[in-house]
């Protein structure tokens, strides 16, 4: 345990150094306007992330490294949001420290309470009842009926489904044996997924429905014994794809705008130039924070904030970002294998491909690698239930690192 | 002035982030080579060498010794074994002026270092086989 | 290891080889495409570097200024004094409409931005810029507005310059645009089937006809043992095909002089299966075609694909300089000067010097050897039989008094129209002061009567108002 702490001292060190000289040049880019709600917000940042971090490491036995490289994610995400919009960067940070209460509140809960893998029945209802809510109070933005709006406050069903998604793909693996002696029981699976990614595109979700396909086919191909299943999947996708270009024109729009965006620079290829500008413009290093102009993006503190930030901090950052991101998910596979419990050894691998799948969609999509989707990174952007549920996702991945009792799942498995 | 300082900063922030990978990835792949274990490259630990194709409980290939480890069925111990051969405390091992020694904790099955029953406190020496239940530990010294 | 660990580390090896790819596409972004996007006029970032810079002049050789900039209302504005007799030269400037020309290729040095990112940083902390450097071109003013004036109402190009030292007088191509009131007729200008905004001289590719010939020459001339006579009675089948001289006419017994003289078809696509294709094709390469040629504009390599396998009859018709020959003019005009200096190929320049607002040469642009054409022999030997050409052949319309003049005519064949005008040379021919090279695109009339004359005008010019 000793040891374990003074190893894992250096990288925590550097995280508050960063955020240390990040909040400095902040405040001397703010001196004009500095005042003491900025500095709460600094001082409020440091703390949170430190205390955070440091109780962490008394309750859990398992893992702590994702935590921390989430903690280094969340700084160099709220530190561009403030520099972007100070009100925005003090929300981020409310929203930041509730995000971190309840991923220890996540953590207990997951832990006091067993039984998980049996309630099968109630993800699936919570979920379908989370898209009847969108449906009959969700408001528009940005085309999408995607957000319920509680007073000031916008709320992202779509965000807590992605989880209730994992746990019900966790839950009818970890019961495979049972499910399999009904018949067609995996297609029923496939069904209920299907039902959720059509209920996405009527939402005109599309980068939320491309998470769904892509972490039910991964665990699928993991776990699914009936191989052909896979293929059909596939084949079922691709189809819908092709479709929905032909018959829906909001996907025939996005398709088009990634193949030529200077064409149609005026109207709806505007934002991925002015990304591309934007990372075209910052080179290397970056033009230093607060001397680029990354609000020439519209929508740049949520979809676009990579492109902010390699605009001001380099693609060096902006690699940066990325490998950060591919160590957690390595972690996050790393966590699976070693789980014991099948149900949370599921729900790890499904965590880990919804961050790795999440981050790499709009990654690629604000460098036009890929077709833009506007969906957020995951503890980079800012927004309140995104940063919420990946809080949770979180919070879920930490359990899963520890050993969890194992009684209970043997007598189980021998019954 | 603004302008110096996000300069010289942008450099700065991306050498620490790269440390910061740097670091994480060391501490990642010292992980891997320890197998879950804390670094094993100073210190005294024991190496599971008999296991059974299947055992019904979870053990791992390495437990590090510092100081005084204790080793049983129960929850509170160091190294926790849920063989039902295991007594709650089985036996403990100390560390007394860089010598470790072996102790059993009255168990109803007893331990065996080298194939001898344990009757008293043992000194341990590097090579030494301690089997506990179904299961053999090695005893590795670096000291 | 069981199956589903091997299918997790599969997924997991997806997912890495996934952000891989992006790391390797965003390097490959920043390294390779966003120097141009970053210039893109839509860029806004561009103009809030350029909004506080007074953009620099740009003057011609003996320092007439030809583009300025001036503040207005605390805006900067660009003045154009020329309209369109710089359009393909200069270019233009403006939020709406980008950037071309040199106002685009030199737009770092007019705002005095360093190119270099980080030199450029620590530069604006020091001494921000406010005021940007000068061009010089090395353009002559009168003589560009001559060459314009004997264009007017005509396709095609002009390219003039000094042949020893590549500096490029007088560059025009037509029809042009006027870069002054862009707004009202920027639609028009676009939308025109005559493609005002192509830079003929430097982006034009087409059929050279006879002005080919000398490539031709040169390379007979290299070849040894080549027998030089030929008796011309009009007409050839070479491979079936039939290749006719200029009305038919049959021009008896002809040495390679003779020929050029003449410009006799049936002469060249007869001895060109005799020199080779590889031999005509290494000269043409020699003097950079199918090269890119380096200069301060855009330019696109003119064309001879020898090393395709080509036919008897492609070959023959490519020592005529038609079939599968494609030029730009200012090509053409540097094959000029390469023969006129002994062979030597030297890079055409346009700009001549960018000076500092506080009037120091911060960068001068020297004369470069591109290539070496042939030997001094040949060059002057076909210098000899150019002259010829327009004391008695084809060119006599390029003719001045008192001087040797050296020049070769073309009429090529456009499948898509009528003829092209072509015209190359220079003056004097022992002394050369200037290279020529004119085209009339589809002017449906020969070399030697359309486009010599025009060529002749533009050479005493520069004879009489060049001093070196």
């Amino acid at each position: 345990m000793l040891r374990k702490t003074t190893s894992a001292k250096v990288p925590r060190n550097l995280l508050f150094l960063f955020e240390i000289l990040a909040l400095l040049l902040l405040f001397v880019y703010q001196k004009d306007e500095l005042d003491k709600f900025t500095f709460i917000t600094g001082i409020g940042l440091i703390l949170v992330i430190y205390i955070s971090n440091f109780i962490l490491l008394k309750v859990s036995t398992g893992d702590n490294y994702i935590f921390l490289i989430v903690t280094m994610l969340i700084s160099i995400g709220i530190i561009m949001i403030y520099r972007i919009d100070p009100g925005l960067g003090l929300r981020q940070l409310i929203w930041i420290s509730l995000s971190i209460l309840i991923f220890f509140l996540t953590y207990f809960i997951l832990k006091k309470i067993k039984g998980w893998e049996n309630w099968i029945k109630l993800y699936a209802i919570g979920s379908y009842t989370l898209f009847l809510l969108t449906f009959i109070l969700g408001s528009r933005t940005k085309g999408a009926i995607n957000w319920i709006r509680i007073g000031r406050f916008g709320f992202q069903p779509a965000e807590i489904i992605k989880l209730l998604l994992i746990f019900l793909i966790s839950a009818y693996y970890t019961n495979f044996e049972k499910f399999k002696e009904k018949k067609y029981s995996s297609y029923y699976l496939m069904l209920v997924v299907y039902s959720f990614i059509g209920l996405l595109f009527l939402q005109k979700d599309l980068g939320t429905a491309l998470i769904f396909y892509l972490i039910f086919i991964a665990l699928q191909y993991i776990y699914e014994e009936d191989r052909k299943l896979i293929l059909y999947n596939i084949v079922l996708f691709s189809m819908g794809g092709i479709l929905g270009y032909f018959m829906f024109n909001h996907v025939k729009i996005r398709f088009e705008t990634w193949i030529d965006p200077w064409k149609y620079i005026d109207r709806q290829g505007y934002q991925i130039t002015q990304s591309l500008f934007a990372i075209a413009e910052g080179g290397f290093f970056g033009s230093g924070l607060g001397l680029g102009y990354p609000d020439f993006i519209p929508e740049v503190h949520t979809d676009f904030i990579f492109s902010a930030i390699c605009e001001e901090m380099g693609i060096f950052t902006g690699i940066g970002i990325i490998m950060l991101f591919l160590i957690l998910v390595y972690r996050g596979f790393k966590i699976a294998m070693n789980q014991e419990n099948q149900f949370f050894k599921i729900a790890a691998l499904g965590i880990s491909i919804l961050f790795g799948i999440q981050s790499f969609i709009i990654f690629g999509g604000v460098l036009k690698m890929i077709p833009l989707t506007g969906i957020t990174i995951p503890f980079v952007s800012y927004g309140g239930t995104s940063m919420l549920s990946s809080f949770i996702a979180l919070g879920i991945l930490q359990v899963a690192s520890e050993e969890l009792d194992m009684e209970e799942i043997k007598d189980e498995s021998t019954e | 002035m603004y302008n110096i300082l996000s300069l010289l900063f942008k450099y700065i922030f991306i050498i620490i982030i790269y440390l910061f990978i740097f670091s994480i990835i060391r501490l990642i792949y010292l992980d891997i080579r320890g197998m879950g274990a804390v670094s094993l490259d100073d210190g005294s630990y024991l190496k599971l060498i008999n296991r059974k194709d299947s055992l019904p409980f979870k053990i791992k290939e390495h437990y590090p010794i510092e100081d005084t480890i204790t080793l049983g069925r129960h929850g509170d111990n160091d190294i926790m074994i849920k063989d039902p051969y295991v007594s709650k405390n089985h036996l403990q091992i100390v560390e007394d002026e860089g010598e470790y020694y072996l102790e059993d904790l009255n168990s109803a099955n007893g331990t065996y270092l080298n194939g001898e029953k344990v009757l008293d406190v043992v000194k341990l020496k590097n090579g030494d086989r301690i089997r506990v239940g179904q299961i053999e530990f090695l005893f590795v010294s670096r000291e | 290891m069981n199956q589903q660990s091997k299918r997790m580390i599969v997924v997991l090896v997806s997912i890495c080889l996934m952000f891989v790819s992006l790391i390797v596409y965003i390097s490959y972004f920043q390294i390779f495409k966003a120097e141009k996007i970053k210039n893109n006029s839509y860029n806004k970032r561009l103009w809030i570097n350029e909004e506080s810079i007074l953009r620099g002049s740009i003057i011609d050789r003996n320092g007439k200024i030809l583009a300025y900039s001036e503040k207005q209302d605390n805006l900067y504005k660009r003045h154009y004094n020329y309209g369109s007799l710089y359009s393909h030269i200069i270019g233009y400037s403006y939020r709406e409409y980008g950037k071309t020309g040199l106002e685009l290729q030199y737009n770092n040095a007019l705002l005095n931005i360093n190119e270099n990112a980080a030199i450029n940083e620590i530069k604006n902390i020091v001494a921000p810029s406010s005021e940007g450097n000068t061009l010089k071109l090395t353009i002559d003013h009168g003589l560009q507005e001559k060459a314009r004036a004997l264009l007017k109402g005509k396709k095609g190009s002009i390219v003039a310059m000094n042949p020893k030292t590549g500096e490029v007088y007088a560059m025009v191509s037509m029809p042009d645009f006027d870069v002054t009131n862009l707004k009202e007729n920027w639609k028009q200008i676009v939308e025109d089937t005559n493609s005002p905004l192509l830079n003929r001289a430097t982006q034009g590719l087409y059929t050279p006809g006879s002005v080919f010939k000398v490539i031709t020459t040169m390379a007979a001339l290299e070849t040894s043992n080549l027998n030089t006579k030929h008796e011309c009675t009009g007409s050839t089948k070479i491979d079936g095909y039939v290749f006719k001289d200029y009305s038919g006419k049959a021009h008896g017994t002809l040495n390679l002089e003779d020929a050029l003289v003449k410009s006799c078809n049936t002469y060249f696509t007869e001895k060109s299966l005799d020199i080779g294709k590889d031999k005509i094709g290494s000269m043409a390469d020699k003097f950079m075609i199918n090269s890119k040629i380096p200069f301060d504009l855009p330019t696109k390599s003119s064309t001879f694909p020898y090393k395709e396998n080509l036919g008897k009859t492609d070959i023959a018709a490519a020592s005529i300089g038609q079939g599968k020959v494609l030029v730009t003019p200012l090509n053409m005009a540097m094959i000029a000067s390469g023969i006129a200096s002994g062979g030597e190929i030297v890079k055409p320049i346009l700009v001549k010097e960018i000076i500092s607002p506080g009037g120091k040469v911060v960068k001068t642009n020297t004369t470069q050897t591109l290539s070496q054409g042939t030997d001094i022999f040949t060059a002057n030997e076909t210098k000899n039989m150019m002259v010829e050409v327009v004391k008695r052949g084809t060119g006599t319309g390029a003719k001045i008094n008192n001087m040797r003049v050296a020049g070769k005519t073309g009429t090529a064949e456009n499948p898509s129209g009528k003829s092209h005008a072509w015209f190359i040379g220079f003056a004097p021919a022992d002394d050369p002061k200037i290279a020529v090279a004119v085209v009339l695109e589809e002017e449906g009339s020969t070399g030697g009567k359309s486009a010599a004359p025009i060529a002749r005008d533009i050479m005493l010019y520069g004879i009489n108002n060049f001093k070196d």
